[in-house]
């Protein structure tokens, strides 16, 4: 995911905004890294790019 | 090629890619909610300010980033915010039997519930949330998902909808909803 994208993403549960940790990046392409929602004290992966916003209660593949 | 857990892109998706070229501006902000193979998103990088597709699917978000859609892995449209000028579904609208049902990926793309609005009327009743003031909603459905029934649950969400475009297919017809805020009817 691009930098840019975390205008328009938010916690699933509560709609708070989430703050973005980089483990791995390519220019502007986050590839590795967490989104953090301060309020419900909860991580969602970013993987191969791809962020993840499923709660974890939701089924997992 | 697809892995076998994505939706193909089938005349479902032709006839919401084709509503969507002559909907979209240049200045949209798309969102693509389910997206699949990406393919209804990838068609309109290019034409808009930004394209963004979600779906639960893992296999299905990982398609759609490797066409080159800013990929996110949610529930509908549970982890953005927007605000998005235009928001197109193609859902699962197959009415389905709970005796029927497979359990997998791909069941999630069919399955609509018993009626075949069962993700529809979640869609519809969230969508104003990210949608802009003026934003357009474009959601493919199937005369057998019910035509009127939709319109029902758009009127009763405060979004009027009218076909914008429909295409016949074998058993069925399909047809593209075309969903706005009523802005007459706000505040009143």
């Amino acid at each position: 995911m691009r930098k840019n994208l975390m205008e328009i993403l938010c916690c699933p549960v509560c709609k708070g905004e989430l703050e973005l940790t980089v483990t791995e990046e390519s220019g502007e392409e986050v590839l590795e890294g967490t989104l953090r929602c301060a309020a419900c004290s909860v991580d969602y992966p970013i993987s191969e790019g791809i962020p993840n916003l499923l709660p974890k209660t939701a089924c997992e593949d | 090629m697809l892995p076998d857990q994505v939706y193909p892109p089938a005349e479902d998706s032709f006839l919401l890619l084709r509503a969507a070229l002559a909907e979209v501006r240049e200045t949209d902000r798309v969102l693509e909610v389910g997206t699949g193979s990406g393919y209804v998103a990838a068609g309109l990088l290019g034409r808009a300010a930004s394209v963004v597709a979600t779906d639960i699917n893992p296999h299905a978000a990982r398609c759609a980033r490797a066409r080159g859609v800013a990929a996110v892995r949610t529930d509908l449209f549970a982890g953005v915010s927007g605000p998005f000028d235009l928001i197109l579904f193609n859902p699962p609208y197959l009415p389905t039997a709970p005796d029927e049902r497979m359990d997998d990926w791909l069941e999630y793309a069919l399955d609509g519930g018993p009626t075949g609005r069962a993700t529809i009327e979640r869609f519809i009743a969230d969508a104003g949330r990210v949608l802009s003031s003026f934003g357009r909603i474009l959601l493919l459905v199937s005369s057998l998902t019910g035509l009127n029934d939709v319109r029902d649950l758009f009127a009763r969400a405060g979004f009027v909808s009218f076909v914008v475009d429909e295409e016949p297919i074998e058993g069925e017809r399909l047809y593209v909803l075309r969903g706005m805020r009523d802005l007459c009817r706000m505040g009143a």
